[in-house]
């Protein structure tokens, strides 16, 4: 059940691009933080045309004038976000925030409590954890083009979910996660920070949903997901803004050795999506599966980047995004495999798959190698086509009418990557809303 | 002075020195016979070939290969081939774009002296003899080296390759395994028509059926990286009856 | 497999003859180099200001190391030469040309092979042409084949039509700056219907040091001729940069074949930054076949336009980078009519330090049905220390058109070499084998004369460098 949260207070949000978050009672080191940040971001260049890691990007995407902070949620629009904050049936807890502030939770159990397993929002985790905190709060390098909105956020942010699961403890059900954006031209910092020891076990599903699916407003989201020596998280992220909202969202997986991650991106909001993602192995024997659902509409761009950083031997990493893109919309996805040098025995893939509906729909991919290693498998594909006749013609032949014979190949088209996750529960979810989208 | 002598050979693998997987293991083939070695899932008879052979993943910590009174132990594994050994592998690699009948040209051409070149003509004549007798598709040279081959084809390429190098000493590694009977046979047969005085064999082989078809005139059963039992062709019918453990046992006792 | 570099045949082009320059720019650039090479090759006025402005374009555009390797920077323009003559003009005989140039072609087989199957030659030495020679039976069939210098004087109705249509100036830092001093290079114009049964060559020597060579080719196939054009290229060794910057640009008419063939072999000292591309007309093909052996660094990725419905293009390449050897290549393929095709096969070895790269574009705007492109891209990697890189850049648009994309990397297994050292091969040739056998279906697709010769400069000494 969820429990309503005592009202916090937004601190100074009144200008969004004048002053970093301001809270005299933060401790020292993330007060000095936040202030190196807002100076990083002030003194880093925008991206410009040129710049290799936003070519195809709609750059107009990064002015940013518009948006102003998030106000409170009236008492109203509460009860319909609490209302909506479902999502799996079996949970082992939720967080429910909604423009940047905690609006209700559903505790973890007792049981996993006293095994050490933490949920906690961010001002919690400064206090209950800080030594893990201070150590891994934005310490991820951001490589793929977003360090200026990377550095706003830092600067910005005022709370999140800190999420620490011990060494040796395996958390059973997925941990829920959701983030409201509610009013016009409102900016939300969505902050989630993953960290577990050694061979712990984590599925985490974060929701991103607007209250008014016509209010423009932006999100910029940060996830940094730490695993130890054989830990094992699957990570799903579930952007579904509003159409008319712009995204962008930098999530970094850091694995020690032996460490596996699952991590999925499903996009389907948004008028502009970008979606940076990379994967650093930082010990040998660690696998990094990285998939993603993409199913664009009108006029939206989702814009990916991906980064599978073997800097060790003997690891495996396996991606594949699918794109569906109806209407105007256009997809751009740009992977680096690297391979450092003596990362001996790697086996990097790389797919990116764009299923093309329509005539003004535009998918754009550059897949990239960079292999400095030589005992080693690496490949890559970028295919883009259609929906071939034949399989149409079957369905309809079988009394299908051709709208929903089109949906149910899509659904088929995408399910490559979903099903990789091996859970039925998430799998169902997401399928639902996939469906949900397709129909509208 | 015309055997392959081995003599109390110690090995491991180069990576893991203290797994010694050959522990003072000693044989002799002479020119004109065909040993067998017998043996259970690991002990150690796919590493004698290739320690024979001088594969790099291997190391000799103590005695002696010995090739017509010669050591071969220093030797690389070209020097050796062209000495006269040969090893038809468990498992033959593939090579890709390059054809069969360009790399056993290759492979005779390094046996030439200097400037000495092949004779074109001679070798496509022997070449396609020896594939008559090992029932081989002429199509077969323009093929690329193991390349999407059977296990079959693999393991007749394999006795193709030995016929045309005409080695002093073979060994042949578990060249039944994933055979057929009809690819047995055949394979079989172009070992027995390169049966000579001037050709020893060892035969590597895990179960006895090879033996029907190749009649070996000495057995080795070999456990844990030694000969621990020799004997003539019936011994490999008595293993085939009570099993390695007979040996096991015997080899408790004797240790 | 250990880290020392294998070498490779490079010294076939590795020799020099002092000989005096007849004109010499000395070094640097400005507008009166510009004037000096315009007035040397007494340029219509309008050459001169096309000159004048792709100097201006050169200076403001950048270098363009935001995406491109920094060893860029390493050129310096001020200590190169733009112009270097070593004859007032250029022969139809071989018996005119000066001794030490005559000898210069003679130890590179240049003669040779005119006689045995090329349907006409021209040879380069430094800036321009000094034999330019076309069979008789060629010219008889009203084929044109000459130096682009001559060629814009003698033809300025097709020439100029055509001259900076299919690569504009602008198009990248190195086009303008062969726009700007360009010197050499073939003109051909193939008229309808015209096979020409053999190829024609171009042979480019660079002879001085601190130079540059800007040879400038535009070749014209009218509707429904073919036409196979081959270029080779050496250069001494020198201790100091060389720059090799070449445009070349095809014009396939309606139905016309084109096949372009390039064994670039410079010297490791060369950097070689060449734009090339095509335009392809309705059912017409240009297919380049691109093999890089030589240079410190290339850059060079043929282009297709395909600009007429069915029109087709391609791109075959193979590259070896060495140590110190850096060969950026790749291919550009803008469908911009409906069917049509392309394909782009790529295959690189990186062996010691050396590094490969494949960049990609492929373009499908819009509103067009039936387009196609397949690529593929295979790197083989020899040392521990090579690498290898893939930058394709895929862009498609609307529900008629399909686009295959697949890289792969490999080496050449411990396992295979073992194998063929246990038939009695050393591990050179063993490694020399399995490297042929990589790019053997792509060597397949040279012109037999031209195929020995690229096994050969393949095939790598390797004795004693790899174990």
């Amino acid at each position: 059940m969820l429990t309503q949260t005592p009202e916090a207070d937004l601190g100074n949000m009144a200008s969004l691009l004048e002053t970093p978050f301001i809270d005299p009672t933060a401790p020292e080191w993330l007060q000095n933080l936040r202030q190196q940040a807002w100076t990083d971001f002030q003194n880093t260049p925008a991206p410009g045309r040129k710049d290799e890691a936003w070519r195809f990007a709609n750059l107009k995407m990064l002015e940013l004038g518009q948006f102003q902070p998030a106000s409170k949620i009236s008492p109203d629009a509460k009860s319909g976000i609490l209302a909506r904050s479902t999502g799996l049936t079996s949970i082992a807890g939720r967080l429910v925030f909604a423009n940047g502030l905690l609006l209700a939770r559903q505790d973890i159990s007792n049981e996993l409590q006293s095994k050490g397993v933490r949920f906690l929002t961010f001002d919690e985790a400064i206090v209950a954890i800080p030594e893990l905190v201070q150590q891994h709060f934005m310490s991820q390098r951001v490589a793929l083009g977003s360090a200026r909105l990377a550095a706003l956020h830092k600067a910005k942010v005022s709370t999140g979910t800190v999420i620490h699961v011990p060494k040796n403890v395996e958390v059973a059900l997925p941990l829920e996660i959701f983030h409201w954006l509610d009013g016009q031209n409102s900016t939300v910092f969505p902050h989630t920070l993953i960290i577990l020891g050694d061979n712990a076990k984590l599925t985490v599903l974060e929701h991103y949903q607007s209250t008014n699916t016509q209010a423009e407003g932006l999100a910029v989201a940060v996830n940094d997901l730490i695993l130890g020596p054989g830990a094992n998280l699957t990570y799903v992220s579930i952007q579904n803004w509003s159409e008319t909202a712009r995204s962008f969202q930098i999530n970094s997986t850091e694995l020690a050795r032996d460490a596996r991650a699952t991590n999925m991106v499903v996009n389907l909001g948004s008028t502009y999506a970008r979606y940076e993602s990379a994967s650093r192995m930082r010990g040998p024997g660690g696998r990094s599966d990285m998939l993603a659902v993409n199913v664009a509409s009108n006029h939206q761009e989702f814009d990916q980047r991906t980064l599978q950083d073997h800097a060790q031997p003997n690891c495996v990493s396996d991606l594949l995004y699918k794109n569906a893109l109806s209407d105007f919309s256009r997809s751009i996805f740009a992977g680096l495999i690297k391979v450092e040098e003596l990362s001996h025995k790697t086996d990097a893939y790389q797919k990116v798959r764009n299923l093309l509906l329509s005539d003004d729909a535009e998918a754009n991919s550059m897949p990239g190698l960079e292999i400095l290693a030589d005992d080693v498998r690496c490949s890559h594909g970028a295919t883009s086509g259609q929906l071939e006749k034949d399989e149409i013609f079957y369905l309809l032949s079988r009394g299908i009418p051709e709208p929903q014979a089109r949906r149910l190949l899509v659904v088929g088209f995408l399910n490559e990557a979903i099903a990789r996750l091996g859970n039925e529960d998430i799998e169902q979810h997401l399928n639902a809303l996939i469906a949900a989208k397709s129909a509208a | 002075m015309s055997t392959l002598s081995i003599q109390n050979l110690h090995a491991c693998i180069a990576s893991q020195p203290e797994t010694e997987i050959l522990r003072g293991l000693s044989l002799e083939v002479p020119k004109g016979q065909v040993h067998a070695i017998m043996g259970p899932n690991g002990s150690g008879k796919s590493t004698l070939s290739k320690v024979l052979a001088g594969h790099p993943d291997y190391t000799v910590t103590s005695g002696e290969i010995l090739m017509n009174g010669e050591s071969i132990l220093g030797m690389e594994p070209d020097v050796r081939s062209r000495k006269g050994f040969f090893l038809a592998f468990q498992y033959p690699n593939e090579i890709p774009g390059v054809s069969n009948a360009n790399f056993l040209r290759a492979a005779l051409q390094a046996r030439l002296p200097d400037g000495e070149e092949l004779d074109a003509t001679a070798y496509y004549k022997l070449l396609y003899s020896k594939m008559d007798m090992l029932e081989m598709d002429r199509k077969f040279t323009a093929r690329s080296v193991n390349e999407g081959f059977s296990g079959g084809e693999k393991k007749r390429n394999e006795i193709l390759q030995m016929a045309m190098l005409e080695p002093e000493f073979a060994v042949l590694d578990e060249t039944d395994s994933g055979l057929d009977i009809d690819a047995l046979r055949i394979v079989s047969k172009g070992v027995n028509a390169l049966r000579g005085p001037n050709l020893g064999i060892l035969l590597i082989t895990h179960y006895q059926r090879l033996l029907e078809y190749i009649i070996p005139d000495v057995v080795h059963v070999m456990v844990k990286g030694q000969i621990v039992k020799t004997g003539g062709k019936e011994l490999a019918l008595e293993l085939e009856e009570k099993g390695y453990d007979w040996v096991t046992e015997t080899e408790a006792i004797l240790a | 497999m250990s880290t020392t570099a294998i070498d490779i045949d490079r010294e076939v082009g590795n020799f020099t003859y002092d000989i005096k320059p007849y004109r010499d720019s000395g070094f640097g650039l400005s507008e009166d180099t510009i004037h000096y090479i315009s007035d040397v090759k007494d340029d219509p006025q309008w050459v001169r200001d096309f000159r004048l402005k792709a100097y201006q374009t050169f200076l403001d555009k950048p270098m363009p190391t935001s995406w491109a390797t920094k060893d860029l920077e390493a050129i310096d323009f001020s200590k190169i030469r733009y112009y270097l003559s070593a004859q007032a003009k250029t022969t139809r005989s071989w018996d005119e040309v000066p001794d030490d140039i005559k000898k210069t072609f003679e130890r590179l087989g240049i003669p040779e092979q005119e006689r045995k199957f090329l349907a006409g030659v021209e040879a380069q030495f430094d800036s321009e042409a000094v034999y330019s020679n076309v069979k008789a039976a060629v010219a008889d069939q009203g084929v044109i084949f000459m130096g682009s210098t001559e060629a814009l004087k003698e033809h300025p109705e097709i020439f100029r039509k055509w001259f900076g249509k299919v690569i504009p100036t602008g198009d990248n830092k190195f086009s303008a700056l062969n726009s700007a001093v360009f010197s050499g290079g073939s003109f051909i114009y193939v008229p309808p219907g015209v096979k020409v049964k053999h190829p024609l060559q171009a042979y480019f020597r660079i002879n001085s040091e601190n130079f540059g060579q800007f040879e400038r080719t535009l070749i014209i196939v009218d509707e429904g001729a073919e036409l196979t054009y081959m270029e080779g290229c050496t250069a001494p060794k020198f201790t100091t940069a060389t720059l090799h910057s070449a445009v070349v640009e095809l014009v396939a008419m309606k139905g016309a074949k084109i096949q372009y063939i390039t064994v670039q072999n410079w010297s490791s000292n060369v950097f070689n930054l060449v734009t090339k591309r095509g335009i392809a007309h309705e059912d017409a093909e240009v297919k380049w076949i691109d093999c890089n052996i030589g240079s410190r660094l290339t850059m060079k990725y043929p282009g297709v336009v395909m600009k007429g419905r069915r029109a087709r293009g391609e791109v075959i390449s193979i590259a070896l980078a060495n140590d110190g050897q850096h060969q950026d290549t790749g291919a550009k393929m803008v469908h911009a009519a409906d069917e049509t095709t392309s394909n782009v096969i790529s295959k690189s070895i990186s062996v010691g330090k050396g590094r490969a790269t494949y960049r990609g574009l492929v373009h499908i705007p819009k509103h067009l049905k039936g387009c196609k492109n397949n690529t593929e891209c295979d790197a083989l990697l020899i040392n521990t220390t090579s690498r290898t890189d893939t930058y394709p850049a895929i862009t498609v648009r609307g529900t008629g058109n399909t686009t295959q994309h697949e890289a792969s990397v490999s080496q050449v297994s411990a396992e295979q070499i073992f194998y063929m050292q246990q038939r009695g091969l050393t591990e050179g040739q063993a490694m020399s084998l399995s490297v042929n056998g990589f790019v053997n279906d792509l060597v397949r697709q040279f012109p037999m004369e031209y195929s020995v010769e690229l096994k050969r400069l393949i095939d790598m000494e390797m004795e004693g460098s790899v174990g």
